[in-house]
């Protein structure tokens, strides 16, 4: 195994480390900050360190350290120990390893040898993201039951019942994107979306199969336990649902992987649907031919929305009195991304002039991928947050109507059409 | 009279669908995020400690005080009809005999237990004197021991009329 292999493989297990529990103090900061612009409040702001609050993130690292430090309590009528703190773990490894089959760029030719842009290069696909994500709700049931309390039992009996109305839709979802693209491999998905439709829209998902489309998000967020279908924990009716008896890290771990589900869901969606790493109408071959043009652009657009940028925090990161600390950190972080922009403009211009070998293209476009990806990712987690703070939650009974009623039978209605299309077409 | 039928709402097929409800709540909801992302200046929170709070009227009840004579000596002729009226029973006085023809008493020692009170008023009411008032406009009062939230007659005495309330 070459050296260029190895760092691949680092690259891709720390990309997916960061992003499934790395983003989780971002994540949860990240929500309260949408909570608050959503019904018109702040958020968290004033959480500092040595006067740095960037935008509130802080708050989140001191709940962080306040959940490991907390005493971490067993109530005595727990029989089962051992499964009561077997079942975040559970839920957790689930939800993280759902990353591993995530392609984060196009397969990355170095020195003549491809490597696949993934955590976990295999060719399992949505294989692998349907298993653990479906293995997940068995962490929720067992850490419920064992709880041996009766509002963590109402809820994992809720989350069963809730895998039993969405399973179905969405594995069916699925199939007829399975028979649109061909393949179980989501880098196969992927580079099948880098096409037009018509000529003008790219090949999105979305665009080919939208109602597999609908139909899956909405599964997803009933797999997230995101609202509208957060039922298993239902904090308005049984306290917490499942999670009513976990304290300090264990219940953290909980925390930690419903955003890392989100996350997951999230990155599951925009690959499937919403062309992945694809920079729409450029295919990987086009990045490839025309770097140095992309360059020229990038060089341009990411400092002038940087110095954008800068005048958004001036407007807005002000603290009202002079004398705090506090009241500095503007002035810095004006300082800072003014400093960025010109490093980046420097950096790119440095490729641009020098020129990039035949490697070092492939290593921007991958890149190029990356932050796409990213881009799109952080979109999608952001529809997630936005879709909690405006409906509302429903029934559990209203949840299996849905499934049954509404999902499936859509659902298989689409694999029809598809297999029909697809049969007529050849 | 006749009968008003009216029409049931949510059998029309947009209703059923949902998607359409939940699309117009989700343009409610990002009008108001972007808007407020976009300038954050116009949000009602305020940055408490730094930012005090402007809307508090003159018949707000806050921490009490206790009036004076244009020489700087108390109104208050200790008849207890505040601690009488007290529902929380949080006023403390101890009378003495008074020589300067203001009155015939005046109380040598005049406390309030801040946590005790109610704040209800009652005592600003029943004073035949106008000597104890709650218009300073004070809504917190910090310490950080129990025994200091017992405010004395002097403590009392020197909170004057809030700043920002009309002179009467």
């Amino acid at each position: 195994m070459s050296t260029a292999s190895i760092i691949v493989i680092i690259v891709n297990i720390l990309l997916a480390v960061i992003l499934a529990v790395g983003l989780t103090p971002v994540f949860v900061w990240w929500e309260r900050r949408v909570a608050g612009f959503v019904q018109d409040r702040l958020g968290p702001n004033r959480c500092h360190i040595g006067g740095f609050r960037l935008g509130g993130v802080i708050q989140s690292i001191a709940d962080m350290l306040k959940l490991v430090f907390k005493e971490d309590f067993t109530p005595s009528y727990i029989k089962y120990k051992f499964l009561f703190s077997l079942a975040p773990g559970i839920v957790f490894i689930c939800y993280f390893l759902t990353f591993g089959v995530i392609p984060f760029a196009d397969n990355i030719i170095l020195d003549g040898i491809s490597h696949q842009m993934q955590a976990m290069p295999m060719n399992i696909g949505i294989m692998w993201f349907i298993a653990f994500a479906g293995l997940s709700v068995y962490g929720i049931i067992l850490g419920g039951y064992s709880s041996q309390s009766k509002f963590g039992l109402l809820g994992s009996i809720r989350a069963s019942a809730q895998v039993i109305s969405y399973e179905a839709s969405m594995g069916l979802a699925l199939i007829s994107m399975l028979l649109t693209y061909g393949s179980i491999h989501l880098n196969d998905m992927v580079a099948a979306q880098g096409g037009l439709l018509f000529g003008f829209l790219p090949a999105w998902g979305v665009f080919m199969q939208p109602l597999a489309c609908i139909i899956f998000i909405v599964t997803v967020f009933a797999e997230t336990n995101r609202a509208p279908f957060d039922l298993a924990e239902g904090e308005s009716e049984i306290v917490a649902g499942y999670h009513t008896e976990y304290s300090a890290m264990r219940f953290g771990l909980f925390q930690v992987s419903e955003f890392a589900a989100m996350g997951g869901g999230a990155a599951i969606i925009v690959t499937i649907f919403f062309g992945g790493y694809q920079v729409p109408y450029l295919s990987t071959t086009d990045l490839k031919e025309n770097i140095s043009i992309i360059l020229l652009v990038l060089m341009t657009v990411i400092p002038a929305m940087l110095i954008l940028f800068t005048g958004w925090i001036k407007k807005n990161n002000v603290w009202p009195d002079e004398n705090d600390i506090r009241f500095r950190e503007t002035g810095i972080l004006v300082k800072v991304f003014l400093g960025l922009a010109f490093v980046i403009f420097a950096f790119l211009a440095y490729f641009f002039f020098t020129g990039l070998s035949e490697n070092g293209t492939s290593i921007a476009v991958a890149v190029l991928q990356v932050l796409t990806f990213l881009t799109k990712f952080f979109m999608m987690v952001l529809v997630f947050m936005w879709i909690r703070w405006t409906l509302l939650r429903i029934r559990y009974d209203q949840l299996q109507m849905l499934g049954w009623k509404v999902l499936l039978p859509l659902a298989l209605l689409n694999i029809i059409i598809t297999a029909t299309v697809i049969v007529v077409g050849q | 009279m006749g009968i008003k039928v009216v029409k049931r709402h949510g059998i029309s097929l947009k209703d059923k669908l949902y998607l359409p409800a939940i699309m117009g709540g989700m343009k409610t909801t990002f009008k108001h995020f972007s808007k407020n992302l976009k300038d954050t200046s116009n949000l009602i929170s305020m940055s408490y400690p730094e930012v005090q709070p402007s809307d508090i009227t003159d018949n707000y009840r806050g921490v009490h005080r206790l009036t004076k004579w244009d020489d700087g000596s108390e109104k208050c002729v200790a008849c207890f009809m505040c601690a009488t009226a007290c529902p929380a029973d949080c006023i403390f006085i101890e009378a003495e005999e008074r020589f300067d023809e203001k009155a015939e008493k005046r109380p040598s020692a005049f406390s309030i237990d801040l946590l005790e009170c109610v704040y209800c008023g009652y005592c600003v009411e029943a004073c035949p004197c106008d000597a104890i008032r709650m218009d300073t406009g004070i809504f917190s009062f910090v310490a950080s021991k129990r025994k200091d939230f017992l405010v004395d007659k002097n403590y009392l005495m020197n909170n004057e009329r809030g700043k920002d309330f009309p002179n009467d």
